[in-house]
């Protein structure tokens, strides 16, 4: 064997991934070469340095709490409707009752859309709220918050000014929501922080105007062609309220 | 587009919880950051969720891994963009281990006060794969799966990060300024 060769040999040999044939082939060279025994040597201090060395950082009691809770979350998750019986119901049933079924089977769709949604928002928002990532871009001035989402987004989201009603706007991040980044803005309104999340409104699309999720509560308002989804631990009727107080006030621009 | 195809969520919590260690282990060296791997595992343990369905029921930990992988990618390209580096082949012009001396690779190794922040300084590409391989002992199979390359690339990145370890007092030169926090 070449020094060439020996050298390619002696990490997979201390890995113990060397064929057998190879790991034979090594050791006779190794027993003959200075040099590659030197190398081999070096390979088998560095490695058991590393292990005796680096730090193995183990996870936080904070985040496996919070990744039970996490779980716990998913499995409060409304359900989806089953759709396919519907559908080979109508099939069974005639041209009609098809029809009527394929609207049923839409409508299932939706709602588990929906739901997943809603799931995901109050996940992303606990994520948040607990990780202390609530805010990318820190501003109460919405001139600073809706250039800084415009530019990392396929679409430019309004930013509407809300303090008449009490609202503070405190920053935005980019956030995930089924599957697509999403404009988040961060309201407070005294103790209580507002996620909304604003999308380009989707075609057929008709969310319930309020639900209520492990405690959180997600309403959704739809107004200058987008989506808005408010997530907070407010009062349901005042989360709506401004909910539909965003879609309306950023329509009217 | 992610059902869940009608898995217990509690099967997850066995599944993930197990392996919650190794993934913060290795969100906390690919990120260099204790905030920033908390919240890539948080990603990672919603994702394992989504993509149930590419689990192998004998390897939930290369798996897990390789989600933790994954986010920690997507949120590297959103808060460190300027990090994600493709080219490796200048770091490789830079490191021929034939071309090192081996006695005074092992001085330098002796040499060589903290380990840890010689291994947190080599590029990631590199450190991903001698993190896997030496804090989690995954076999090269394993680590080719958790980070979808070649099992012949996952040997030459290896021997490129233990030639730059080896050589560990030239590690700044061919490595990029570090930026943002780190540690």
């Amino acid at each position: 064997m070449k020094c060439k060769d020996a050298v390619r040999l002696i990490d997979a040999a201390g890995d113990g991934e060397a064929r057998r044939l190879d790991a034979h082939s090594l050791k006779r060279h190794l027993a003959t070469c200075r040099d590659c025994a030197a190398r081999s040597a070096a390979a088998a201090a560095l490695s058991a340095r590393l292990r005796a060395e680096l730090p193995r950082h183990p996870a936080p009691d904070a985040l496996r709490a919070r990744s039970r809770d996490l779980f716990a979350t998913m499995q409060a998750a409304p359900r989806a409707a089953p759709r396919w019986p519907w559908f080979a119901g109508g099939v069974a049933a005639g041209c009609a009752a098809t029809l009527v079924a394929w609207f049923v089977g839409t409508a299932a769709i939706d709602m588990r859309d929906n739901a997943d949604v809603a799931v995901e928002a109050v996940t992303s928002h606990v994520r948040a709220t607990l990780g202390n990532h609530l805010i990318q871009v820190a501003s109460s001035d919405q001139h600073t918050v809706k250039p800084w989402l415009s530019a990392r987004l396929d679409y430019s989201p309004p930013v509407p000014d809300m303090r008449a009603d009490g609202f503070t706007l405190v920053g935005g991040r980019v956030d995930y929501l089924d599957g697509r980044p999403v404009a988040t803005l961060v309201y407070r309104i005294r103790d209580h922080m507002i996620d909304v999340y604003v999308r380009p409104q989707l075609p057929r699309h008709a969310p319930p105007a309020l639900t209520t999720l492990r405690g959180f509560n997600v309403a959704h308002a739809s107004g200058a062609d987008m989506d808005w989804l408010a997530v907070s631990d407010l009062s349901a009727d005042a989360l709506a309220a401004f909910a539909d107080a965003l879609a309306h006030d950023a329509a009217q621009r | 587009m992610h059902d869940n195809g009608g898995s217990d969520p509690r099967r997850f919590e066995a599944l993930v919880m197990p392996h919650l260690d190794a993934g913060y282990n290795l969100a906390r060296w690919l990120t260099r950051d204790v905030h920033d791997a908390e919240d890539v595992v948080q990603d990672a343990c919603v994702r394992a969720i989504r993509y149930a369905a590419t689990l192998r029921r004998d390897d939930a930990r290369a798996w897990f891994l390789a989600i933790v992988r994954n986010a920690f990618y997507d949120w590297l390209a959103r808060n460190r963009p300027a990090e994600v580096v493709h080219d490796d082949d200048a770091i490789d012009a830079a490191v021929d281990d034939a071309a090192v001396d081996p006695a005074r690779a092992a001085e330098r190794i002796a040499d060589l006060r903290d380990l840890a922040d010689a291994v947190a300084a080599l590029p990631l590409q590199f450190r991903e794969v001698l993190i896997l391989r030496e804090l989690e002992e995954l076999s090269y199979k394993e680590i080719a799966r958790v980070a979808a390359i070649p099992v012949g690339t996952v040997m030459s990145r290896l021997a490129r990060a233990r030639a730059l370890l080896r050589r560990s007092p030239l590690l700044s030169v061919v490595t990029r300024p570090m930026t943002g926090s780190g540690r």
